[in-house]
């Protein structure tokens, strides 16, 4: 019986091969749309290496230091209630007057100094990655972007070493010329990403490293973990370092014991902020630590936005009405697609009926005709999908991040677009399985 | 055994309605090769559609086979429109994606038949109406008389009880006309099929049992 339904379909659908393509064309890319979306939002937003742990990760990306001053002071006239008569009151100040700030990123003094110990706080790192340090080879110019950190960092982030090992905390101490490149920076500078590299040198700027390490591209996007090439912080410019300044080059991380954990951190730093004496700076009085989850750290910055709760709001409301009109669009052309086949076959559904075709054959043979183009334009946007996301990852046109397919969410989406193609099939042929044949067949 | 008691078809449209079929009496008895004939819109298609349960009377009862039909939707109608009904309609009615031979094969694939036996009948009912050379043509490649015989075949292909044949004979040439007669004859004399055939030509009609007139939806004879 299944046989039979299965070859009337491929029957049908070879014999119109304009439809048949433009139903597959559509459940096809529209898969391969869809995966390309949700492999780059997981890029931005997901749990991925070397940011397994992001959901317990408290990020420090800035202080802003604020003056507040008075300059004017006016004496107005008003009308006050005193004892539940009212006053004509000429004593009344108003003060006008403006605000001073500052905003950047930490000293690592500063860091040192306040932000150790922290409660609930399983690892934490101080790095600096806002650089860039030139290699010259072969009289060409490879411009990296620089990372100097500790040992811990390696503990906060899992990235995935190809070759050799992170720097430890001894080499750190003694500031020793060692580096992790990426398998990029392996690539493009010594031609190869094996183990020969490890032990090998690297000329950055001035000064030659040997290659500790070789991480693999990330497959997530966030500034903390882009660098190029990853320093002990001791062999940064001593200049940096040395400042008894709060603002300086380095931002922290702070990976909670737990998720739960990851609130009461941020308020931790931000009463470290408000109790921080600022009597030592000159210019400014108060100062304030911009501590934030993953997702608010990330709405922030792509909305230029310093509320974090409004960024989020702003971020993610149209971004999810974006993606349902993006799912959306295409599954209402599917649906239309699949609504106006049943209705053009009308006269077929009644002779069919005419010679003892029930409603659940009739069901069947569109469940079928259904099912073949979901299966054939599945397998067609599974290849479409990981031949894009490859060609994304070859080329490099995400710049270091790597897009990883995820077969789950793939079977989702094929889900998605197998029920609503049921669904636009089956509820019209139902209602034509039910049509008088007579009328039909006039 | 086809019963039709006081059986009358209205059509309403906006304005006017139609009286295709008026408190007519009919009984098809098995075995009988009846034809019916009557000016067009005197409502023969009508007639035949209700026989044959693909159309629901306004009024008036429908017995077939001793059962009375009640509903038009269900499997089990469904099984009598397969079992025992063959239809041959006015407009041949065939489905254009499907080959002749799958086309002929339609009605056998809503009984529990194995592929090569579906084929091997097909194909004999093709052989019977003279187009086994066309099995695997689609209904847009032949001619009008070919697609006739087609639908012919269909008809037959299942061995059904009753046939019920609008115009068979409507786009053949005599000759092709008198072949058709013959398939239909013989199938009324070897196996005992009650055949129901409207016509406009009175030479066919007196080759079969018995002649009904109809003029405005009702029997004249
Ligand atoms: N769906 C409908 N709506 C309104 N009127 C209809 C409908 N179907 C049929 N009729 C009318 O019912 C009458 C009988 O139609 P029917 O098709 O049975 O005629 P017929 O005898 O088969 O004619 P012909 O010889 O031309 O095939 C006609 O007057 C026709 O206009
Ligand atoms: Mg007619």
């Amino acid at each position: 019986m299944i046989k039979n339904y299965l070859t009337l379909a491929l029957k049908v659908l070879r014999r119109k091969p304009f439809y048949t393509f433009v139903s597959l064309f559509g459940i096809s890319f529209t898969l391969m749309i869809l995966m390309l979306i949700t492999s780059m939002g997981d890029a931005m937003f997901g749990a991925n290496p070397p940011m397994t742990d992001v959901n317990k990760m408290v990020f420090l990306p800035q202080a802003e230091r604020i003056l507040q001053f008075y300059d004017t002071t006016y004496v107005v006239d008003s009308v006050r209630m005193d004892d539940g008569r009212m006053r004509y009151d000429s004593t009344a100040n108003v003060r006008e007057g403006g605000m001073n700030n500052s905003t950047g990123n930490l000293a690592f003094h500063f860091l040192d100094q306040t932000l150790r110990g922290l409660d609930r706080v399983a690892s934490y790192t101080f790095y600096s990655n806002d650089g860039f340090v030139d290699a010259y080879l072969d009289g060409r110019k490879l411009t990296m972007s620089t990372c100097y950190t500790d040992a811990d960092y390696w503990e906060v982030f899992d990235f995935d070493f190809l070759y050799g090992q992170p720097f430890t905390a001894d080499a750190v101490a003694g500031a020793d010329k060692v580096v992790v490149i990426t398998e990029v920076v392996a690539r493009e500078y010594f031609g190869e990403v094996t183990a020969d590299v490890i032990g090998r040198e690297i000329a950055l700027g001035r000064e030659r490293f040997t290659v500790a390490g070789i991480v693999a591209r990330p497959y997530k996007d966030d500034d903390s973990i882009n660098g190029d090439v990853f320093m002990p912080y001791t062999t940064i410019d001593n200049r940096k370092l040395q400042s008894d300044n709060i603002s300086g080059p380095f931002n922290a991380v702070f990976k909670a014991e737990d998720k739960a954990h990851t609130a009461g951190i941020i308020d931790e730093i931000h009463f470290i902020a408000e109790t921080y004496d600022m009597s030592g700076d000159e210019d400014y009085e108060i100062l304030k630590l911009t501590a934030a989850t993953a997702t608010e750290k990330m709405a922030a910055e792509i909305m230029q936005e310093d509320d974090l709760r409004q960024a989020k709001l702003l971020l993610f409301i149209p971004l999810i009405t974006l993606l349902t009109l993006f799912v959306a669009l295409p599954l209402i052309n599917l649906i239309n697609l699949s609504v106006s086949r049943v209705y053009e076959r009308r006269s077929e559904i009644a002779v069919r009926k005419a010679f003892g075709a029930d409603s659940r054959s009739i069901l069947y043979q569109f469940l079928f005709e259904n099912m073949v183009l979901t299966v054939i334009g599945g397998l067609i946007g599974l290849a479409l999908a990981l031949l894009l996301i490859r060609y994304i990852n070859a080329n490099d046109l995400l710049g270091i991040v790597r897009l990883a397919f995820s077969a789950r969410v793939f079977v989702y989406f094929l889900l998605l677009i197998a029920v609503f193609g049921l669904l636009s099939g089956l509820l019209p042929a139902l209602r034509m399985s039910r049509t008088n044949v007579a009328d039909a067949l006039r | 055994m086809i019963e039709l008691t006081n059986v009358s078809k209205s059509y309403r449209t906006d304005t006017i309605e139609t009286l295709a079929l008026q408190r007519l009496n009919l009984s098809v008895p098995d075995g009988e090769f009846l034809s019916i004939m009557g000016p067009s819109g005197c409502g023969k298609s009508t007639l035949l559609n209700i026989m044959g349960l693909i159309d629901e009377p306004s009024e008036g009862s429908v017995v077939l086979a001793g059962q009375p039909v009640t509903s038009y939707n269900g499997s089990k109608v469904a099984r009598f429109r397969n079992e025992q009904l063959g239809f041959i309609f006015q407009s041949f009615h065939l489905i254009n994606d499907l080959s002749v031979v799958d086309n002929v094969e339609l009605p056998l694939l809503y009984r529990k038949m194995g592929g090569k036996e579906r084929r091997r009948l097909a194909l004999d009912a093709l052989e019977r109406v003279g187009l086994s050379n066309r099995a695997t043509h689609f209904p847009n490649q032949l001619s009008g008389g070919q697609k006739q015989r087609v639908a012919i075949a269909r008809a037959i292909v299942g061995r059904p009880n009753i046939i019920l044949a609008d115009e068979p004979t409507g786009n053949l040439d005599s000759h092709m006309g008198g072949e058709i007669m013959d398939i239909l004859t013989r199938l009324n004399t070897d196996l005992g099929t009650t055949i129901v055939m409207v016509t406009h030509d009175e030479r066919m009609a007196r080759m079969t049992h018995r002649l009904v007139r109809l003029s405005d939806g009702e029997r004249v004879s």
